[in-house]
């Protein structure tokens, strides 16, 4: 497959395979001629031959009244994808569109990123930064070093090799990966490629849920992807992470791996540009120290 | 509006799509999944992005994906379609002129580009 290159949006591009040129309109009936009349001659030949042979075995399968067999054909169902968020014109300002909803009596705060590329952010994030439509914490830090948990890739360079959580969520040229892996070759892919990667529980896979060893409830959260639509929630009361991962799962979310809930502070910026708060910003304001490995997911518009 | 014969198909793990070229009118990119609007009114979302469409209709389609033109990084339209280009407010609009009129936006260079491409294929 040719490689195209990037392209910037004061460009155009025709897009195409070869640019050999197109055979004029004067002689386009040629090979439709040529495939006719070879068509035909293939037909005749064909009747000649068969009209001598003793009739067959049909190949196709014929329906029997004692012991029907199962319809053979084969249904296509057309596949309507509805995204959660709303069609967002691709060259608007990019924000963050904030919808609750309930599932299973659990409230759920879904952000939906519009126009906007993920990344990874170690240390505290310049809450002047305008371009900036989401912030939450992503992998643990470890209570004993300060260290992060699992591995982690900050713009291409690795910061923690662990494995102690399954989930990871990869970005690579851009694209957003979440799933659950003990060995995922998408952290090599974004060391090589100046990408991220951190690891986290694992949530919902495929589809299903995943259960999770701690048991006690708290607020949580999660990236998601949903056919593609990727997307953050955060359970607006204190859950299990078993009824919060049920939840993601009735949403319909294929993946999900958590970020860190409880009180950690992050934010969200909707369309008219305001500012959402959640959890506690004490280490924003001074009160706290944070660790210094405390690293963020970080959604930022479109230049 | 021609017809190639041939069929754009995207594939999933999970499911796949497969379109006669004419029957698309553009595909917008949101950031990881693109948009694919169709003449007979359907909006699908497929979850690639633009870029990787694009290559798709490039190895598929050969010459016929000439019938379609990258703009910019958020827009792949179908040219059969242009209908209206008006540079200084950046806008496109796609259109059969009679049963769909899709309005979009673009960079200013990006819309003189595609003018100026079109008024070479006059002359």
């Amino acid at each position: 497959m040719r490689e195209e290159k990037d392209i910037r949006d004061d460009e155009i591009r025709v897009i195409g395979g070869s640019d050999r040129p197109r055979p004029t309109k004067r002689y386009q009936w040629l090979p439709a001629a040529f495939v006719a009349i070879v068509a035909i001659i293939s037909i005749i030949a064909w009747r000649v031959v068969h009209s001598k042979q003793q009739p067959t075995e049909t190949e196709q399968p014929e329906s029997a009244y004692f012991e029907p067999q199962d319809s053979l054909s084969a249904s296509m169902h057309a596949v309507h994808r509805h995204r959660i968020g709303h069609d967002v014109d691709s060259l608007a300002r990019g924000f963050c569109e904030i919808r609750d909803t309930t599932i299973n009596d659990i409230p759920l705060q879904l952000f939906i990123p519009h126009n906007a590329e993920m990344m990874l952010h170690v240390g505290q994030v310049n809450q002047r930064d305008t371009s900036i439509i989401y912030v939450a914490q992503a992998a643990d830090i470890r209570q004993d070093n300060g260290k992060i948990v699992g591995a982690f890739v900050l713009n291409g360079e690795p910061l923690a090799w662990g494995l102690s959580k399954k989930g990871f969520c990869s970005v690579i040229d851009g694209k957003v990966t979440i799933g659950v892996a003990e060995n995922s070759q998408l952290f090599e892919k974004a060391t090589e490629r100046g990408g991220y990667f951190f690891r986290q529980y694992p949530l919902v896979k495929d589809g299903v849920l995943v259960e999770n060893e701690p048991k006690n409830k708290s607020v949580r959260r999660a990236i998601c992807d949903r056919q593609g639509e990727i997307f953050m929630v955060e359970s607006l009361t204190k859950e299990s992470f078993h009824d919060f991962a049920q939840a993601l799962v009735d949403l319909g979310v294929d993946q999900a791996v958590y970020l860190v809930g409880s009180s950690a502070y992050g934010w969200a910026v909707d369309k008219s540009g305001e500012r959402h708060e959640f959890g506690e910003n004490n280490g924003y304001t001074g009160r706290h120290k944070m660790p210094a490995n405390t690293n963020y997911i970080v959604w930022k518009r479109y230049e | 509006m021609k017809q190639t014969g041939k069929h754009l198909i995207i594939s999933t793990s999970n499911d796949l799509v497969r379109i006669a070229p004419e029957y698309i009118i553009y595909i917008a990119s949101d950031g990881n999944y693109s948009t694919l609007v169709q003449t007979d009114g359907e909006m699908r979302m497929l979850s690639y992005q633009l870029g990787q469409i694009e290559k798709m209709i490039a190895l598929q389609l050969d010459t016929d994906g000439h019938l379609f033109i990258r703009i910019g990084k958020s827009l792949i339209i179908n040219r059969s379609y242009i209908y209206y280009i008006n540079i200084a407010k950046q806008k496109l609009t796609l259109s059969d002129t009679r049963t769909f009129s899709h309005t979009v936006s673009a960079s200013k260079e990006a819309l003189k580009q595609l003018k100026e491409l079109l008024e070479k294929e006059v002359n």
